[in-house]
């Protein structure tokens, strides 16, 4: 067995790296047992310890099957873990930092036009309606969809969706920004051009994301550092200081960077995916 | 040898531009013509028919009878009388029916305890003919139209209760996840999302329950009533005056259209999403 974490970065090489470095999230041991209805137990996730810091775009990549969604719901606290302990720190009172997430689907609610899925979080929060539709439709021209604001969803593109989902969830500042595979539903080239635009649209707004992916290039293009996954019980294997996107300021140059294949080819490794027969 | 002889074929943009609207209306306007006349031929076979002697009228009735009876109980009052009874107490029991219905299996979700509990009661229930209840009913409430609207209402009910309780189980618990993320209380869950999301469901259980509560309306007025279509209908049938039974029958079908179009229409104003596509 590997060590649970490796932790790469040395004080040096942290120009790559945002400078602050209070931890928005901090996972420690976390462990999550389910069990079924005949008695027995299953261990989804044997050891996660994992530091995300302000500002910090970090991905977690596992091979499939690896309690990704389980994480997912443990990291924005829908679910309880069983074992170990998770921090999180931000403006909220109550619960510590506040979660934003976006997901593979959109979640935009048909019955509602766009600015009114845009304000869902803010009406939630009491805000008054001429305040919220005077900050939606401010979100909405600076990303180009203004036009939209009285549409319903389903006359949209599935990437317009996935921005006004962004919108939807920059729009209430949450402290973390939890991904889960937001492009996956997309074809190739809105994907990129997604990833690009959201990257950018997070670092100024200098928000603290989280990536969870099965997609190694992705993970590679856009963060700051990955977190790579064991396949089930999920531990982490190894994290990898990358920055690409930050150091050369676009997802599609860090693509065509020297650095990023060396790098996939690591990952690859580590996810030790059979390729002919055994992964399902 | 000859030249190849090229063929060209122009399409100009926006040529088509207007083609959906104007053909949309004329395709709508040469199937009513085709319909008109489908049912003008039929009407007059018949009437051929009767005065050839091929068709009895007095088993089939005839179309001229059929116009001659309608007249005589337009004129009389007694149609609109009995169109009205009928209408106004399967409206009355179909809207009691179908929105507490709905409202109740909308209320459902807040407790799945009680909603494991009553389920086999809801299936029995749905199961079971309503026009079966008709004769306790109507001990219970008289012949009047009030035995009537209950009828409907009971047909009428757990459809819309049992639709919209199966509606509140296919919301994406995504959704709910994301209200509960966004800091919405149970409360909220309901209203934003729980409630919102099974209208669809509901409407198409109203749809259905137009045909049940008619079912159960015109069931209970044969069975004893004062008024109505269906006592019309029945007390014709009896006598052997099928030129009657004609004219309810007709009269039953326009009142089911009638609904169907106004049910559609407020479907078009509750789901705008749903037509926005």
């Amino acid at each position: 067995m590997n060590a649970p974490a490796v932790r790469a970065f040395s004080t040096e090489d942290l120009e790559s790296t945002p400078p602050s470095r209070e931890s928005v999230i901090s996972l420690q041991g976390v462990r999550k047992t389910f069990h079924s209805s005949d008695g027995g137990a299953v261990e989804v996730i044997r050891d996660i310890t994992l530091d995300i810091k302000k500002e910090e775009f970090v991905s977690i990549v596992g091979p499939s099957g690896c309690g990704k969604s389980t994480m997912f719901n443990i990291i924005s606290s829908l679910l309880e873990p069983t074992d170990g302990v998770i921090e999180l720190s931000g403006r909220d009172p109550h619960c510590g930092a506040r979660i934003g997430y976006m997901l593979q689907r959109d979640l935009l609610f048909p019955w509602r036009t766009i600015i009114d899925n845009v304000c869902l979080g803010l009406e939630v929060r009491g805000v008054s309606k001429s305040r919220r539709y005077e900050m939606a439709k401010d979100h909405l021209s600076r990303y180009g969809l203004a036009d939209f604001a009285d549409q319903y969803p389903g006359t949209l593109s599935g990437g317009m969706r996935q921005r006004v989902a962004l919108i939807r969830t920059l729009i209430t500042e949450p402290d973390l920004i939890l991904l889960d595979e937001p492009f996956s539903a997309l074809d190739y080239q809105t994907r990129l051009v997604l990833e690009e635009e959201i990257v950018s649209i997070l670092k100024e707004h200098k928000k603290t994301v989280v990536l969870i992916t099965h997609d190694i290039g992705e993970a590679i293009a856009m963060s700051d550092r990955v977190a790579v996954m064991t396949k089930r019980p999920t531990s982490v294997k190894k994290v990898y200081d990358v920055g690409l996107s930050r150091e050369l300021g676009s997802c599609l140059k860090a693509r065509s960077d020297v650095r990023y294949q060396t790098l996939f080819d690591q990952i690859w490794e580590d996810l030790d995916i059979q390729v002919a027969g055994g992964a399902a | 040898m000859s030249d190849a002889q090229t063929f060209t074929h122009r399409i100009q943009a926006g040529s088509n531009k207007d083609i959906s609207e104007a053909s949309k209306r004329s395709v709508l306007l040469t199937d009513n013509l085709w319909r008109g006349a489908g049912i003008a031929l039929l009407v007059a076979l018949w009437q051929v028919g009767v005065s050839v002697g091929w068709i009895n009228p007095f088993l089939m009735g005839s179309p001229s009878g059929i116009a001659e009876e309608a007249l005589r109980l337009l004129q009389s009052g007694q149609l609109l009388d009995d169109t009205l009874a009928t209408v106004s107490a399967t409206i009355a029991g179909f809207l009691l029916g179908s929105v507490l219905g709905s409202i109740c299996g909308l209320l459902l979700w807040f407790s799945r305890t009680t909603a494991r509990i009553i389920d086999p009661f809801m299936v029995a229930l749905n199961g079971l003919p309503k026009i079966a209840l008709a004769p306790m009913i109507i001990i219970w409430f008289g012949s009047g139209m009030f035995s009537k609207i209950m009828l409907a209402f009971v047909a009428t009910f757990v459809v819309a209760l049992l639709s919209a309780y199966q509606g509140t189980h296919q919301i994406d618990g995504n959704m709910i996840n994301l209200m509960r993320s966004l800091g919405g209380s149970r409360r909220e869950v309901f209203t934003k999302v729980v409630a919102p999301a099974t209208l669809p469901w509901i409407i198409s259980a109203f749809r259905l329950n137009i045909g049940f509560a008619l079912i159960a309306e015109i069931g209970g007025e044969f069975i004893s009533s004062d008024r109505g279509l269906g006592r019309m209908i029945f007390v014709a049938g009896n006598l052997f005056n099928l030129n009657v039974v004609w004219v309810g029958v007709i009269v039953l079908m326009m009142v089911a259209i009638a609904l169907y179009v106004v049910v559609s229409k407020v479907e078009k104003r509750l789901l705008p999403w749903d037509h926005a596509r």
